[in-house]
């Protein structure tokens, strides 16, 4: 009994040398097998050219001189090809004649060496199926076990190149082999599976975050998502998000499709806009992204504004060093950053003094007051640079400008008061800017509007469409 | 008695290994020449397809030289007869040197024989 107890483990360890070289054969065969399939597909490309070559006289073309450059140049006398006919022999012959070299060659050639390896290949499978009927269980779990390490490196990142092989073995081998192929494939099928999940769940959390509002929530459930498909299969997009990603739990969430579009620059963005200690950031426009994305975020964006125009309206005398610093800490739009750069001065918000020169803002492009959320951006950036320039230049009106042109953004969400933002009297070269009554603005009127300022919205009111028109009316 | 034995068995081993060396040189030659057989025949099969219509270029080196359709056929043909004739030499030279090995291979096997027995002789001394 303990003498065939050690044969056996002795014909173990034997045959499962012998497996290993056969092993080595197969994937050698298999290496084989596809080198000819490439060749009877390099062939097959060949008939198909060769088919369509003498369609036309000649072909414009672009001839390759050497490795890395071309010649424009023409291919002429598309019906002689000559063939290489073997053993250093060529033949001068017509297209169709070629085609039938190809194919009398694919015939004899490639078959025959294509057969030999198949032939082996079911040979050392057919030896697979005896060791496996001689010893049962032992040795099934091993080729098995076999079969499946040499699937690993595959099974990870290409899918396609392990079906491929599977193909190839399966064609190869039969029968034999069959048992074997299925096991891998449900193997295959598994992780297909787990990954479609991980997809879903991830197209959920992306539905998600675009509805969401600026809750860091979802962001930390979407960021464990983008791990999680990190490791699984790694989209570039997620990956280079990631580091920043997590770093900011608390940020806005923008919505993943233009996560997944404009990688750096919302990177840039988002950090920007989270850390209310950064002031100096005039890339930031998170909202900007919102507003490409649909109607509900721009809806959005223009009511948090107002919003802001609301309380800084009402609270405007004595309460705004408590409101400027409680906006301070929300920054959302590009207005609040220059609310930031205000000094409170007798109570109220003074801008502070500009870097840019006063010339270069005169003719600095001034947006219309069209109603489009671009226009929107730059016209309070006008303000803003406003601010400073009244200060500048006016230190008389000081005091009243501003008082004057904060309700200027305001204004124009509830009604239009028709103060004007010039500083000066302007030429007629920028005549967009006026959006005052038709009489040209001087600082005498802008002082008279000031000091009437409940009086004229009531004016103003009806004729706000009008005054448009009569600005227009006038430049013309 | 056991170092005279074993000194000849390295010997009788050594001559053994070059003699399969040989035998492996002979099929690699031979395998190379079935090759070109099955080329040739190709080549034979294909001129005749092609009919006397067009021109035949053989490559010598870097240039093609224009051949004569007939010449064509006649030269392959020629070389498969010749290369069907190496073939052939090949393979009694194969066969030969297997019986060599074949009998170094017993040699070597008796000479193992009585290496183990004077092997065994010395320790049962010992």
């Amino acid at each position: 009994m303990a003498e065939k107890g050690k044969m056996n483990i002795g014909h173990l360890g034997g045959v499962a040398r012998l497996r290993e070289e056969n092993e080595k054969v197969v994937k050698d065969c298999e290496s084989r097998i596809q080198h000819w399939q490439k060749v009877s597909g390099d062939y097959e490309a060949l008939n198909e050219r060769l088919k369509t070559l003498p369609d036309q006289l000649s072909y414009d073309i672009m001839v390759p001189f050497g490795p890395l450059a071309f010649m424009p140049g023409k291919l002429v006398h598309t019906n002689e090809v000559t063939a290489l006919l073997g053993d250093n022999w060529f033949a001068k012959c017509s297209a169709k004649q070629a085609q039938k070299v190809v194919d009398h060659r694919m015939k004899s050639k490639l078959c025959c060496h294509a057969r030999k390896d198949l032939e082996t290949i079911s040979s050392t499978k057919g030896d697979y199926v005896d060791i496996r009927e001689d010893t049962g269980n032992d040795d099934a779990a091993v080729t098995k076990g076999k079969q499946r390490i040499a699937r690993k490196p595959h099974s990870m990142p290409k899918m396609d190149a392990v079906l491929d092989l599977k193909e190839e073995n399966e064609g190869g081998s039969g029968d034999g082999g069959s048992g074997n192929g299925t096991l891998t494939e449900e193997e295959l099928w598994a992780r297909l599976d787990e990954l479609e999940k991980l997809e879903e769940l991830q197209d959920e959390q992306d539905r998600l975050s675009d509805n969401a509002d600026l809750n860091g929530e979802d962001t930390s459930s979407v960021s464990s998502e983008e791990e999680k498909e990190g490791d699984a299969a790694p989209p570039v997009n997620g990956l280079s998000l990631k580091p920043s990603w997590t770093s900011r739990p608390h940020s806005e969430a923008p919505p993943s499709a233009d996560r997944k579009a404009g990688e750096d620059d919302e990177e840039e963005q988002e950090e920007g806009s989270c850390l209310p200690t950064i002031f100096f950031s005039h890339t930031i426009e998170p909202k900007k992204v919102r507003i490409n994305t649909g109607k509900n975020t721009m809806f959005k964006f223009s009511e948090r504004k107002e919003q802001k125009e609301h309380s800084k309206k009402k609270k405007k005398n004595g309460h705004n060093n408590g409101l400027s610093h409680h906006e301070l800490h929300k920054i959302t739009t590009p207005v609040d950053i220059y609310r930031l750069f205000v000094d409170v001065k007798n109570g109220e918000p003074v801008p502070r003094k500009s870097i840019l020169k006063s010339r270069s803002r005169e003719n600095s492009v001034c947006s219309d007051t069209s109603e489009s959320s671009a226009a929107d951006f730059e016209e309070r950036r006008v303000i803003g640079r406003s601010f400073s320039h009244d200060e500048a230049t006016h230190s008389d009106t000081s005091d009243d400008s501003p008082t004057a042109v904060p309700q200027h953004p305001a204004s124009r969400f509830e009604a239009f008061s028709g103060t004007v933002v010039e500083k000066e009297p302007m030429p007629s070269a920028v005549p967009h800017l006026t959006i005052a009554p038709p009489a040209l603005p001087t600082i005498l009127e802008r002082k008279q509007e000031e000091v009437t300022p409940d009086v004229v919205p009531p004016q103003q009111a009806p004729k706000r469409v009008s005054k448009f028109k009569a600005a227009r009316l006038q430049q013309v | 008695m056991a170092e005279a034995i074993q000194k000849k068995l390295k010997a009788e081993v050594e001559k053994y290994t070059q003699m399969q060396k040989d035998v492996s040189k002979n099929m690699s030659a031979r395998q190379k020449l079935e090759t070109q057989l099955t080329e040739n025949n190709i080549v034979k099969e294909e001129l005749d397809l092609l009919g006397s219509t067009n021109t035949v270029y053989k490559l010598i080196g870097p240039v093609l030289v224009k051949q004569d359709l007939d010449e064509a056929k006649a030269t392959v043909t020629k070389r498969l007869e010749y290369i069907n004739g190496e073939i052939q030499r090949y393979e009694t030279v194969l066969k030969d040197m297997e019986k060599k090995s074949e009998q170094h291979r017993e040699v070597l096997s008796s000479l193992q024989q009585e290496f183990q027995r004077a092997q065994g002789l010395a320790v049962g001394k010992v």
